[in-house]
């Protein structure tokens, strides 16, 4: 067994290398799956009812298939049809479509929470749609499904660990590689372990405190 | 896929795979159930160093991604001398996991039931075994049975992370496909409509469990 000094010497940088990788992957991740989330749910307030039911086709086959089988799908696909993108742009590109459907849903139910008496308010003032989107809507929807937004961002930030399958070098793929070097697997995999719960502990404060900040009375 | 045999033999690989999936899904919920009944002795005990340890466990099992927890139990099964195989490790890792999952589920339909149904069943003087079989087990499982078809819907799409502990299912099998023929977008798609038949089926099926279940008043049953 190694003292712990000399392993954090020679293994630290590796880590924390990896520790940023999925934090960054994460964070951009979500703030995008947030994004896509908001529009698929203007569609489907905006698009009509074939807009609506192409939303509803969309949400219901991302999130019954595992979030592997888009991985992979973008990863393996796309260069056959021309697209060569680093496998961190495909990876996260597939956590956003899958991530992004979730939230779309949780939107809805948010979306239910608010008083129809605003819609028709905004309509008297003469507010556009999009205004009325852009002003009444989405600040309320953000405030109600915040505390599962939260939860979804968790579960998008252990799902960054499947880009390692992909040879995306994130936390996962260094405890891989850590452990093929020094077989060392187990002590591996607890670090990361730990690294992963205070990320996720991390994500979890956050958006704690930003439920409080954005709370009214 | 070019020629009509090589289709179909590409669609009874991906269908033994699925069916592969769909065994290690039901063996792990299985036993993730029995695991989570079992929790709920130290979740609901009288003494907070049980209650604490059940938190301990819930939070780690949650806050840590499924392929990490696969890994670790992957290479700590042979450290401690247990030859197992990718899939009985894969099936403890799913237990685990599921376990944990479920135990919130059952734990949060026990918390469900509302207070005069303790005070009745009390003041009727139920011994401890009835009161648990006869009150407070139908009212937990009507409660419970969304998240835990959820929870069902999960198991089958995490099964998909042991293909990288080389467990053979459906993902292993599209991804051992697509290595000999390149066709990634056919035989994905083929892999992602298999996933999407088992997880929509089973979200059917439980609805209509939910249906016939439902108790006037009660969760689910109009009052």
């Amino acid at each position: 067994m190694l003292k712990f000094e000399r392993w954090l010497e020679v293994y630290g940088p590796s880590y924390l290398d990896g520790l940023g990788w999925t934090a960054v992957v994460a964070l951009v991740a979500a703030v995008a799956a947030i994004a896509w989330g908001t529009a698929l749910l203007a569609v489907r307030l905006q698009g009509g009812r074939w807009g609506g039911r192409a939303v509803d086709a969309y949400v219901q086959l991302l999130r019954n298939i595992p979030v592997l089988v888009p991985i992979y799908i973008i990863y393996f696909g796309f260069p056959l049809i021309g697209l060569v993108w680093p496998a961190v742009v495909c990876g996260g590109l597939a956590l956003v479509l899958q991530n992004g459907a979730y939230i779309s849903e949780i939107f809805r139910g948010a979306y239910q929470a608010i008083d129809h008496v605003q819609f028709d308010s905004a309509k008297s003032i003469g507010l556009s749609h999009w205004h009325t989107f852009r002003k009444v809507t989405m600040p309320q929807v953000i405030v109600y499904s915040l505390p599962a937004l939260g939860n979804q961002v968790v579960l998008l930030l252990k799902d960054t660990s499947l880009l390692s399958a992909i040879t995306v070098a994130e936390l996962t793929m260094h405890a891989k590689l850590l452990t093929e070097q020094t077989g060392a697997a187990y002590e591996a995999f607890v670090v990361v372990a730990v690294l992963y719960l205070a990320l996720v502990g991390v994500f979890e404060v956050a958006f704690g405190l930003a439920g409080r900040a954005v709370r009214w009375p | 896929m070019t020629s009509w045999p090589m289709f179909v033999s590409t669609v009874t690989l991906l269908a033994r795979g699925a069916l592969v999936s769909l065994w290690l899904a039901a063996a792990s919920t299985a036993a993730g159930t029995v695991l989570a009944v079992l929790l709920m002795a130290p979740a609901f005990s009288r003494i907070g160093l049980g209650r604490s340890a059940y938190r301990v466990f819930v939070w780690v099992v949650r806050g840590t991604p499924v392929l990490v927890q696969a890994l670790l139990i992957f290479y700590a099964l042979p450290a401690l001398d247990l030859q197992t195989g990718p899939y009985i490790a894969g099936v403890i890792v799913l237990t685990l996991y599921l376990g944990a999952l479920i135990a919130e589920v059952i734990r949060g339909g026990v918390l469900a039931i509302p207070r005069p149904q303790w005070d009745s069943a009390r003041s009727l003087g139920l011994p401890p075994i009835a009161l648990l079989r006869r009150v407070v087990a139908p009212l937990v499982i009507r409660y419970s049975l969304p998240a835990y078809v959820n929870v069902c819907v999960m198991a089958v799409k995490a099964s998909s992370v042991l293909s990288i502990i080389s467990v053979w299912e459906l993902t292993f099998a599209a991804r051992e496909i697509i290595e000999r023929t390149l066709a990634v977008f056919s035989v994905l798609g083929l892999a992602a409509g298999f996933y999407f038949v088992m997880c929509f089926g089973i979200d059917r099926l439980g609805r209509r469990v939910e249906a016939r279940l439902a108790l006037r008043g009660f969760a689910g049953g109009r009052a």
